[in-house]
């Protein structure tokens, strides 16, 4: 319970708790230290009480006067303690062992024979005493006998003392309440000075507590100089630890920023490559194309489809260009089965250097609604980079399927199998060491954009084929 | 205040007391011994008694206190007071050398009775004289007709001696005989009734703890008294201060105070029962 109240209101209580048992183990102790020191005390008022009797009552029985020995022996039993309760008694016992008069004549009647019998259980002694005779009790209480003799030695009578039990006891409620004052006393003084002192105490380590919990939130260099500085070596302990884990954290940041400026820098250089890469697919088609348009320009239809293909694939480069510049949107065509053609002649020339026949296959049941740049671009890379996977004399196929639902391209190739995980290797792979990384990413980031999805065909052995497929709609990137 | 003012008059019924007082004084001082209980209460109500008197007497008058009857009396007989408030039994014993100045009245008489008084936590059985066997019997003083010549006469009476007696002592005044009864220190006591019920009016707790189990005949109630000589000026002057205290509002509060209706001249054959009971006591040092 106390455990989990806050440390500044822990320490005053505790402080008060400590003095409250302080005090009650303080009193305990005051009490039996008081009750000893009572009882001798007490035997000594007797003492002084059968003294002043003794010396006053002499007279008193020679005169056989029983009214001032009353007197004089309730004035007396007055003055021991616990008299007024009834707990202390006097009597003068004549020499025949009778009582003479007591300061209690109903619990001492007078004339009662005393002497030689049984009084409280207890027997007196028989006439005759000289010396004083003392006797304690089982329960605590004392009873007395004191001889009152002449100046020349006669006894004249006896003084008989009886204190009860109870006179003894410490005075246990009296006690309790100048303890309980005592105690209010202490907690009154003492519970402002221990919040005071546990606010003092506490102080550091709430000011640590809102530090570490800015951390994070605020400048680290700014939070170090709140860092509260404090003599307590414990406390100084836990400053330090803090101030370490800010360095931590500030260095972290920093290489943190680095990193960021490093990974900026990675990416402005992937990207400027994957635009060159784009731009330069294209080109080497293009630059085939001028070269049979040099070549055999004089021709109509050859010029004609020569004079197309190097426009659309100056809107192709166009496209690509144009896709890096956020918040442009270019007016898009919907893709044609021609794109797939010019595709194919763009990578006609790389085909026939490495002696690789692309077989073709196109199924389209549905008009197809989806962006032409961005689907060429998707196919040009996948047939480049199959081109490059298949190597000299290698086989690629592709096909080009679409139904009212999805538009689908794949790509295989008989190279080295590509599986899902090589797939995910190749595209993480940074584009400076590895090119063919960057046409993969690019299918990737455009499947992901067209939310569409481009992994390989898992039911392809021995070959990869690799499928690029993307909703059928004019604008696959909103959703339908 | 009163009912203390009462108690200090009681004295002169009979009461020991603490103090003392100058015995010699200038001539033109009157001097009155009484037997009180001496609290400072009693000596303020016994100033406003001598400031009373004195201003109706025309001369000092200053009261002389003893414990007991008997140095009062010699006080007297020796001419150092020039009156004295004694017991009825005193009197008769001293008849021939005294004669009475004044007789108080009380409930319009100048008598009063004695008590036999038991004590109600410790002797509830006593119902008279005669069950006071092997009991403790506390008297006044030896000089007093209500707290012990009455007490001898009725013992004797009921055939008991004083060695029947378990004990017996003299509280040296009738408020200790009610004290003592109260307390427990004797069985039953011998008392002055009008100071029994004196106490008993102003609320006195020994009354609470005693009964009255026997009253006697009636008595000449404690007189003030001079030396048989002849009358000095200030002793008449005295005598008529006293008789005239009834009819002045500061002399009706002083007896107020006292219990009392006022003074009377009284007679000697007031004390003709008290003298009679004292012939019938061996050593009442009364003879026929």
């Amino acid at each position: 319970m106390l455990r989990r109240l806050p440390y500044r209101v822990q320490i005053p209580l505790g402080l008060s708790l400590a003095v409250l048992i302080a005090a009650v183990l303080v009193t305990a102790v005051s009490a039996q230290v008081f009750s000893r020191s009572a009882r001798a005390e007490t035997l000594a008022q007797v003492d002084r009480a059968v003294a002043l009797v003794i010396a006053q009552v002499r007279p008193m029985l020679v005169a056989d006067d029983t009214w001032r020995v009353f007197s004089l022996l309730r004035d007396t039993a007055g003055l021991l303690p616990g008299a007024p309760l009834g707990h202390a008694r006097l009597a003068v016992v004549d020499v025949d062992g009778r009582v003479f008069a007591a300061s209690d004549p109903l619990r001492l009647e007078t004339g009662r024979p005393l002497l030689g019998e049984a009084w409280h259980g207890a027997p007196l002694p028989r006439e005759g005493v000289t010396r004083s005779w003392r006797a304690s009790r089982e329960d605590g209480s004392v009873l007395r006998l004191d001889p009152i003799t002449s100046d020349d030695g006669q006894t004249l009578g006896y003084v008989l003392t009886e204190i009860d039990a109870a006179v003894f006891g410490a005075d246990w409620p009296a006690l309790a309440g100048n303890a309980l004052a005592g105690i209010v006393l202490a907690v009154a003084l003492l519970l402002p000075a221990g919040w005071w002192v546990g606010q003092r105490m506490t102080r550091p380590v709430e000011r640590l507590a809102m530090l570490i919990g800015r951390i994070g939130r605020e400048e680290p260099g700014k939070l170090r100089a709140q860092l509260p500085h404090t003599a307590d070596p414990e406390l100084a302990r836990i400053g330090d630890a803090v101030a370490q884990l800010m360095d931590e954290l500030e260095r972290r940041r920093e290489a943190e920023e680095r990193a960021l400026s490093a990974e900026r820098l990675a990416a402005v250089g992937r990207m400027t490559a994957a635009v060159a890469h784009e731009i330069n697919n294209p080109l080497a088609g293009l630059l085939t194309a001028t070269r049979t348009l040099r070549l055999r320009g004089d021709a109509n239809d050859v010029r004609e489809r020569t004079v197309d293909l190097i426009d659309r694939g100056l809107q192709q480069i166009r496209s690509t260009v144009t896709a890096l510049l956020p918040q442009v949107r270019v007016e898009e065509r919907a893709l044609d089965p021609d794109d797939l053609d010019d595709v194919l002649t763009l990578v006609q020339g790389t085909a026939e250097r490495l002696d690789i026949r692309i077989e073709r296959s196109l199924e389209v049941e549905s008009a197809l609604r989806v962006p032409s740049a961005p689907l060429r671009q998707v196919m040009l890379n996948m047939l480049l980079n199959a081109l490059k996977a298949a190597g000299e004399h290698g086989r690629v196929e592709t096909a080009l399927h679409a139904d009212a639902e999805f538009v689908e391209f794949s790509v295989a190739n008989d190279g080295q199998p590509v599986d899902a995980e090589r797939l995910r290797t190749l595209i993480a792979a940074e584009g400076g060491r590895d090119p063919q990384g960057f046409g993969l990413w690019v299918c990737q980031e455009l499947a992901s954009h067209l939310h569409g999805s481009f992994v390989p065909d898992p039911s392809a052995i021995d070959r990869t084929r690799l499928v690029f497929r993307v909703p059928n709609r004019e604008d696959p990137a909103s959703p339908s | 205040m009163r009912r203390r003012d009462c108690l200090g008059l009681l004295a002169a019924l009979a009461w020991p007391a603490f103090g003392t007082a100058a015995e010699s004084g200038p001539d033109r001082t009157l001097r009155i011994g009484l037997t009180p209980v001496i609290l400072a209460d009693q000596a303020a109500f016994l100033t406003r008694w001598a400031a009373y008197l004195e201003e109706r007497c025309g001369v000092a008058v200053r009261f002389v206190a003893r414990e007991s009857y008997q140095p009062v009396l010699d006080l007297l007989l020796t001419q150092r007071v020039d009156a004295a408030w004694i017991c009825g039994y005193p009197f008769v014993l001293h008849e021939r050398d005294l004669s009475l100045l004044a007789v108080p009245s009380w409930a319009d008489e100048p008598l009063y009775r004695s008590y036999l008084i038991r004590s109600r936590r410790l002797a509830p059985d006593i119902q008279g004289w005669h069950d006071l066997r092997d009991r403790v019997l506390a008297y006044s003083d030896p000089l007093s007709n209500s707290g012990w010549l009455v007490a001898q006469a009725q013992l004797s009476r009921a055939g008991l001696s004083a060695g029947d007696l378990r004990r017996s002592f003299f509280a040296h005044g009738h408020r200790n005989v009610a004290e003592a009864v109260a307390a427990g220190l004797a069985h039953a006591g011998s008392i002055d009734g009008y100071v029994w019920e004196t106490m008993r009016l102003q609320g006195m707790g020994a009354t609470d703890d005693t009964d009255v189990v026997w009253r006697s005949e009636e008595f000449g109630f404690p007189p003030l008294v001079t030396l048989r000589q002849p009358s000095h000026a200030r002793v008449d002057a005295l005598r008529e201060a006293l008789f005239a205290m009834p009819r002045n509002p500061e002399g009706r509060a002083l007896l107020e105070a006292l219990n009392l209706d006022g003074f009377v001249p009284g007679d000697a054959s007031l004390f003709n029962s008290i003298r009679l009971q004292a012939m019938q006591i061996p050593d009442s040092g009364v003879q026929g």
